[in-house]
């Protein structure tokens, strides 16, 4: 090993800063408060142009001379089960565990496999339980669900991908879990928002963008995290 | 290059139970140590890391591309993307596994650039001059040596033709004295399959002594 060699690496490693691991800390919080503003924002302004800015709502004329109302402790119910959720993808997706090079590919598939399973499942479920909820609403194809998910997941997913910084493993994958984690706490918001349990609406318009922001994860993913030479 | 003679007992009598060749390596606590203290802000550690992984990054770069000089560069890469995530650092994980992974995953985006992934990571043409002094000085007499030295580029040039993650799963287990676990965070992939590929390495090199072992 060349001392010249040594020389030139320390020389170019004082040259570039790098932040510590406090102003990390401090990056990381002032991350996750953009994150939560900007999915609070986007669902806020959304609601608030759909729907006068009703942020819970909790039925709807299904058709003429058919009401449907949920009940509040389901609407909690499958809410608070849907944060369960996001609670465990954010966990999956921001956590990397004891080892710098982040999860195992097991633990990603697996999250990748069971997060949106889960939600739906759950989603159903208790729905199901409710009877009359899972009631046909055709006139609901999804698509106002679609984009609010999609809308309010898009700045918490920059959001996490900027918090990851680097993924020397599997930066698509962690870029998939990440966009499942944006979509999962985007589906909390739209489990509020949205009273329709209808099983196509429900994979139109909640589903569906789970896909669509987890291939975004990816994409992203594999362009950001993914180490290159400079 | 590893001497002819490492390489035979190697390849032969490899560790009980598959687990690889575990060697006691003081750098490892060094770096971990320096790792440390450079997340927490003590610039100075990064001459400590340096000195720490410099040499063992070098060796497994240089195998992995036979060109000193790209080697180094790579090295200097794998160091500087360490120093500007510094601040992610997890306390208490352990760098080496860390920095290899960052040391391969840069030699394949590096061979992927210049298209010339084969070569990059061919051990192809090895240098007749470079048997080491210490295979040299076991040497009988000039047929042995000669005998040594072909019998050294034919496993190089079968490890050469190896699918790289096998080749690396050998290299890791091998030369870098990784245990399963930690080949297997570098490669990203389970202890199973890393056990499966250092295997099918292992026969083949053999499958290659065996025939030079027929031949003579």
């Amino acid at each position: 090993m060349s001392a010249a060699l040594r020389m030139r690496v320390l020389a170019a490693a004082a040259a570039e800063a790098s932040p510590t691991r406090s102003e990390i800390k401090r990056r990381g919080i002032f991350l996750g408060m953009i994150a939560a503003a900007s999915g609070m924002g986007a669902f806020m302004i959304f609601a608030g142009l759909v729907s006068g800015g009703t942020l819970v709502r909790l039925g709807g004329e299904v058709a003429p001379q058919q009401h449907l109302e949920r009940s509040l402790w389901l609407v909690s119910t499958t809410a608070g089960g849907a944060l369960a959720f996001a609670a465990t993808a954010l966990w999956l997706a921001l956590g990397r565990g004891r080892s710098m090079l982040g999860r195992s590919r097991r633990w990603l598939l697996y999250g990748s496999v069971l997060i949106p399973i889960g939600l739906l499942a759950w989603k159903v479920g208790w729905s199901m339980a409710f009877g009359d909820e899972m009631m046909a609403w055709p006139e609901r194809l999804g698509l106002r669900c679609l984009w609010l998910s999609v809308v309010v997941a898009v700045g918490p997913l920059l959001a996490f991908v900027a918090m990851r910084q680097s993924a020397p493993l599997r930066p698509a994958l962690n870029g998939t879990v990440m966009g499942l984690a944006a979509g999962a706490c985007a589906w909390v918001a739209v489990d509020l928002w949205c009273p329709v349990a209808y099983l196509p609406h429900l994979l139109l318009g909640h589903v569906l963008p789970l896909f669509v922001l987890a291939g975004a994860g990816a994409l992203l993913g594999q362009a950001v995290l993914s180490l290159r030479r400079r | 290059m590893p001497d002819p003679s490492h390489t035979l007992q190697e390849i032969t009598d490899p560790a009980p139970g598959g687990e690889g060749v575990r060697r006691v390596d003081p750098n490892v606590n060094g770096a971990d140590a320096a790792m440390q203290r450079y997340a927490d802000g003590d610039d100075a550690a990064f001459a400590d890391l340096y000195d720490a992984l410099a040499p063992r990054l070098i060796g497994f770069l240089h195998n992995a591309t036979r060109d000193r000089g790209v080697a180094e560069d790579l090295m200097q890469q794998t160091l500087l993307q360490m120093h500007r995530t510094r601040g992610t650092f997890i306390p208490g994980a352990p760098v080496m596994p860390w920095a290899f992974a960052i040391a391969r995953r840069l030699t394949i985006d590096s061979a992927r650039r210049r298209r010339v992934e084969r070569r990059i990571f061919s051990d192809a043409a090895a240098d007749d001059d470079q048997v080491t002094s210490a295979a040299a000085a076991a040497m009988v007499n000039a047929d042995d040596l000669l005998h040594a030295r072909r019998l050294e580029r034919r496993v190089q040039q079968r490890l050469a033709a190896l699918p790289e993650n096998q080749r690396s799963a050998y290299r890791l287990l091998q030369q870098e004295g990784f245990s399963l676990k930690e080949a297997a965070e570098v490669l990203g992939t389970s202890v199973t399959a890393v056990k499966l590929r250092a295997h099918r390495a292992y026969e083949a090199l053999r499958a290659v002594l065996r025939e030079a072992g027929e031949a003579t």
